[in-house]
């Protein structure tokens, strides 16, 4: 009874070893980094870098913006599913002439959220307002750094072209808060400004293929301790003789003139 | 006292053997100290684009100050307008004349985690070329790798490597029997934990190079430095071997 259980687990477990194995290595081979320039939308002045390198589901975002409005949350997304590029930087796109790209209008071009980039907790499109959690822009620019699951949808649409890097909020009357009488397409109790685009940019197969996670770890450390111990030991041992043979010397000189 | 007629070390011999190793221990001094090697390291992140004085262990290069304008014999094709999307040749061996340092290149690729591959130490270390991303000579970051040094073996390929200073020359001869030259724009040091990685792997609109070694304070529990440098170079001409 035993042995005729035996045969088919061991069959099962060999087969299913190269299999394990193979998708590790193919999920590793299959990393990817994808680049966005951030030009502005809504002439906000914003400009920034994008980067994000894809292995499977798993991606690591890196964004770097400058003239964003100081101390204020800027909502920030990966945005899927429809052209894959981004408004004009004036008011070509306003279609309803409220003064502002705002967001339904902007999703023309570049589509609904697929990924909230939070600082913490969920991803997904359910934190695309989720403003507790979004880098504040303390000096106006915004370092982000985070490596998590993005969904299937996603990661096809890096394949497909139509991922695209789009960060919120705009001062446009430079009154320096999210203020002013248009409110936001997306929930009526905030102020456009507070959800319109501010920076968009297309996210395109990197020139680096693959770029690398961190630093590199290019030095084992022997230069940096202390080196000739056996130099330092002879010295060590040399002086110790010299300071008893002085003595002795001198001790032999005191009984001589003695 | 009778027994210092000459049976015994008299007075003198004692003095004399004092002074000796005095000197022994003076010399082994010496040595120990002037034996201590430091690798060159230039200016902390902080201050993007600077490089650091040269220490003077440093000897200077003995080829005159390369002009950080292209060289007239530039090939046209190579410094403005490559061919932008095809895959160059790949690189055999890195020459740095100002640091007296050349090594074939090994190929690498990325470890499990993410994080580039590293050469494999040993007492002849050679550095890598990450063959990840560009060759040398493409358009884009092209990234070579070598260790600053080892725990058995001393210093590294990689051990000058922060003391190049913008207008050296870098040559990275090639699998078709060309030498793409590049000229060093900067030298950086950065906490590996907070490493540029867009500055570094991001786009560039010409053909680049990124000498990477490692730098800064050693953290002897992790046994790892705590800075990598950065050599930021250009693509300055193209010329047969």
């Amino acid at each position: 009874m035993r042995k005729a259980y035996a045969l088919p687990a061991v069959a099962i477990t060999a087969a299913a070893f190269p299999l394990l194995s193979m998708t590790a290595a193919l999920a590793h081979e299959g990393a990817h980094s994808y680049q966005a320039t951030l030009g502005s939308v809504n002439a906000s002045g914003v400009t920034g870098t994008g980067m994000v390198t894809l292995d499977g589901n798993t991606a690591t975002v890196m964004i770097e913006a400058t003239g964003l409005l100081a101390g204020s949350p800027h909502a920030q997304h990966l945005h899927i599913g429809a052209m894959g590029t981004c408004p004009t930087n004036d008011l070509a796109d306003d279609a309803d002439g409220d003064g502002f790209v705002s967001v339904t209008e902007a999703a023309t071009y570049y589509g609904s959220i697929g990924t909230s980039l939070t600082t913490s907790g969920d991803t997904s499109s359910e934190s695309g307002l989720a403003i507790d959690r979004f880098p504040t822009a303390d000096d106006g620019s915004i370092s982000y750094e985070r490596t998590f699951e993005v969904s299937d949808d996603v990661h096809d649409a890096f394949e497909a072209g139509t991922a695209v890097l789009v960060l919120h909020g705009v001062d446009e009357d430079g009154s320096g808060a999210y203020d002013g009488d248009v409110m936001s397409d997306l929930d009526p109790t905030l102020p456009m400004e507070a959800t319109a685009p501010a920076a968009c940019g297309a996210l395109t197969v990197a020139q680096m293929g693959a770029a690398p996670v961190g630093g590199a770890e290019t030095g084992a450390g022997s230069t940096a301790g202390t080196e000739n111990t056996a130099a330092i030991g002879v010295g060590a041992l040399a002086a110790a003789g010299a300071v008893a043979a002085g003595a002795v010397a001198y001790r032999r000189r005191q009984a001589d003139q003695a | 006292m009778t027994e210092h007629t000459g049976r015994r070390p008299s007075t003198r011999t004692w003095t004399l053997l004092a002074v000796a190793l005095t000197v022994v221990a003076l010399v082994a001094v010496v040595v120990a100290v002037t034996g201590q090697r430091r690798a060159p390291q230039p200016a902390a992140a902080a201050d993007p684009g600077v490089t650091s004085s040269v220490p003077s262990s440093v000897a200077p290069s003995p080829s005159a100050a390369p002009s950080p304008s292209p060289a007239p014999t530039a090939a046209p094709p190579a410094a403005g307008s490559p061919a932008a999307a095809a895959r160059g040749p790949e690189p055999v061996s890195v020459s740095m004349p100002a640091i007296g340092v050349t090594s074939d290149l090994l190929r690498l690729g990325l470890n499990d985690d993410g994080t580039v591959e590293v050469p494999p130490l040993g007492p002849d270390d050679q550095a890598g070329w990450y063959e990840g991303g560009p060759a040398p000579g493409d358009v884009g970051p092209a990234v070579l790798l070598g260790h600053v040094d080892s725990a058995a073996d001393g210093p590294g390929v990689f051990f000058d490597l922060g003391a190049l200073e913008p207008g050296d020359v870098v040559d990275v001869a090639r699998a078709d029997g060309t030498v793409a030259v590049f000229t060093v724009d900067r030298v950086e040091r950065h906490p590996k934990d907070a490493f540029p990685t867009i500055e570094a792997y991001g786009n560039t609109p010409d053909a680049q190079l990124r000498l990477i070694t490692c730098g800064g304070d050693f953290d002897s529990s992790a046994r790892s430095y705590l800075d990598n440098v950065i050599v930021f170079a250009t693509l300055t001409s193209t010329r047969p071997v």
